[in-house]
């Protein structure tokens, strides 16, 4: 009895130290965004203090007001995660189904380039940008980020395809219907779970990417990521707004989250437990 | 040919790379017919109706459909209706739309969708669960929408497979009656695919029995009950199986372990012979061969003996007269005529 209490007790209590680890940070960030340039650098560090929205107000409105950048992250994100979802669809589909020669190697090979060490390919993909003149356009950002975004997206959709029994879309061309209407009328219905995770998945990585961004990007195309770094430099960190502009680059993340949480825990867990052990 | 729903399969060769499948088929299936196709899995009567189907192609061989060569055409132009055995219900639409969909996709006006979709679903008896989802129905529901999705196009030919097997025990008997009303209602050819011979023998007209690719016997089930051409099909077909023991013809008997039972059989010279006879003709009558009663499987109205014959064993049903005790000896006999004989190396009956 006292033994199991414990137990109970001990787990929360671990529990409790992990969540305060992961909770941290985004409570700081939150503080600091509303305290002033004193308030922030204060030692003993200040729980109490007078909200401001001042550097709110700054990064928005200010000259250097961060919109375009949140505009920047935006485009790039969603063209992203649609010219992805567009090329994903069909290839997972075909990867699940069709017995086509060498799918085993491209399945292979979908997962491989997710080993890559991005560093490693960095200056590649600088160099092809640059020849081809798509440095520091939306096109080229959007390009580089499909080569690591479809992959991850093809690779996560076959699962969803291949819990999708094989009469079911037998029974679809039985009943007349052509590939493609079967595909979209029977089967795309049946994985819209697994859609929607992968469209956040594929969204937020584009969202939170840096060091791409950081190379590749320009004046022109900016994301919010490395607008942020801005406010970092060689003589001063100015940190309540960076803690504001970190807070406006989270919501997204979060409204995404919350309007997609149903589909992305029944996606998750559909894949994981019917899925998991085929192939 | 203007009947609809004609069925004709001319050397039909199926290879999964070097393993053949189907290893040439003919037959012929006549317009409303209910016609199964019986054997054991992996003999290829799942293959044979995928192919009708459209849904597999042949290696080789030609598939004709009221005449009309449709070999190359894919599944969704041969106005055909399945069952399958997992059913097959798309789960994201209500009964109603699943019910609808061969009609939508055969671009059906919208007017005339919904009262074909009613009509088919009364005709099953779920016309009351229209709005529901398929995880929403019980299992003999589900079986009944996915019948309802068959037959609303009115499709020449209907084809099951293994359409009860997910059902009990129970609601497969009542089932398998309603089929076969359904079918003779709707006057359409029927082709069954099915491993159950008691599900082949009560439903259909004719069958053809495969075995490792090859159709061994087609004919009308009491035709191949009462004559199977071949050992293996004896021992398919009947539960329990039929007795089949070596032995020895000569001069109008057999003899089986140094004893002599009497046949109507008459062949010119002496050989070896593979001896059938069905447990529920086996008798216990004096003069016969001596054998050891092993167990005894009393099913109520009958009994069904497990007996030792020398090294052979061998069941016997019998359903008057006393039953015997377990470990008693007794002698069994059968008449003449119920006597079947096969040869002992073609295995085919003589």
């Amino acid at each position: 009895m006292i033994g199991k209490r414990f137990r109970i007790a001990a787990v929360i209590g671990i529990s409790l130290v992990f969540l305060l680890a992961w909770v941290f940070p985004i409570v700081w960030s939150v503080m600091n965004s509303l305290k002033t340039e004193q308030d922030v650098l204060a030692y003993p560090p200040k729980f109490l203090f007078a909200p401001t929205l001042a550097a709110y107000r700054d990064v928005l409105f200010g000259s250097g007001s961060i919109l375009p950048n949140l505009l920047s992250s935006f485009i790039i994100s969603i063209g992203t995660t649609i010219v992805t979802m567009i090329m994903a669809v069909p290839a997972a589909y075909a990867l699940a189904r069709l017995r086509v020669p060498g799918k085993r190697f491209a399945g292979f090979y979908v997962l491989a380039t997710q080993m890559l060490p991005p560093v490693g390919i960095i200056i590649p993909y600088f160099l092809i940008l640059r020849n081809i003149g798509w440095m520091d356009t939306y096109q080229g950002i959007i390009l580089i980020y499909l080569s690591f975004s479809l992959p991850f997206a093809i690779w996560l959709l076959v699962s969803y395809f291949e819990d999708i029994p094989f009469e079911m879309e037998e029974a679809a061309y039985i009943d007349g219907a052509s590939r493609w209407k079967t595909l979209w009328r029977i089967i795309i219905p049946q994985v819209r779970g697994g859609i929607a995770v992968t469209v956040v998945f594929v969204f937020l990585n584009a969202w939170n990417e840096f060091l791409f961004a950081v190379v590749l990007s320009g004046n022109t195309v900016r994301p919010v990521t490395i607008a942020m770094f801005n406010f970092v430099s060689v003589e001063q960190t100015l940190w309540t707004k960076l803690a504001a502009v970190s807070v406006l680059a989270m919501l997204p993340v979060i409204v995404l989250g919350i309007v997609a949480q149903k589909h992305i825990v029944k996606g998750l867990t559909v894949g994981a437990v019917k899925g998991g052990g085929r192939r | 040919m203007s009947m609809r729903g004609q069925v004709h399969f001319d050397r039909i060769v199926k290879m999964h790379g070097n393993f053949s499948a189907l290893k040439g088929i003919d037959f012929t299936i006549q317009p409303g017919e209910f016609f199964a196709l019986l054997g054991p899995s992996g003999s290829g009567k799942s293959t044979t109706l995928r192919i009708l189907a459209g849904l597999d192609m042949p290696t080789s061989g030609t598939v004709v459909i009221d005449g009309k060569d449709v070999t190359a055409l894919d599944a969704k132009d041969r106005v055909v209706a399945m069952v399958f055995q997992s059913y097959a219900l798309y789960p994201h639409m209500t009964v109603f739309e699943n019910i609808a969909f061969p009609l939508e996709m055969a671009k059906v006006g919208r007017a005339e969708i919904e009262p074909a979709v009613r009509e088919a679903a009364r005709k099953v008896k779920i016309d009351h669960l229209l709005d529901r989802k398929p995880g929403q129905l019980s299992g003999g529901q589900q079986q009944r929408c996915a019948l309802a999705r068959a037959i609303v196009r009115k499709a020449r030919l209907f084809l099951l497979d293994e359409p009860l097997s997910n059902l009990d025990a129970k609601l497969r008997l009542e089932t398998r009656i309603e089929l076969k009303k359904l079918q003779r209602s709707l006057g359409v050819t029927a082709v069954y695919v099915t491993h159950d011979q008691e599900e082949a023998m009560t439903l259909a007209d004719r069958m053809a029995v495969f075995m490792e690719g090859q159709i061994q016997q087609i004919g009308r089930p009491s035709e191949v009950f009462a004559k199977p051409n071949s050992v293996d099909v004896a021992a398919f077909i009947g539960s329990p199986p039929m007795n089949l023991i070596e032995g020895r013809y000569a001069d109008g008997h057999v003899e089986i372990e140094g004893h002599r039972l009497r046949t109507s059989h008459q062949i010119a010279g002496s050989r070896n012979v593979i001896v059938g006879i069905r447990p529920g003709a086996m008798r216990l009558e004096a003069g016969g061969l001596p054998a050891t009663v092993d167990l005894v499987e009393d099913l109520g109205d009958t009994a069904v003996l497990d007996l030792t014959l020398g090294g052979a064993t061998l069941r016997a049903r019998v359903s008057d007269g006393p039953v015997p005790k377990e470990g008693q000896a007794v002698s069994v006999t059968a008449r003449p005529e119920d006597i079947h004989l096969f040869d002992a190396a073609t295995r085919k009956r003589l």
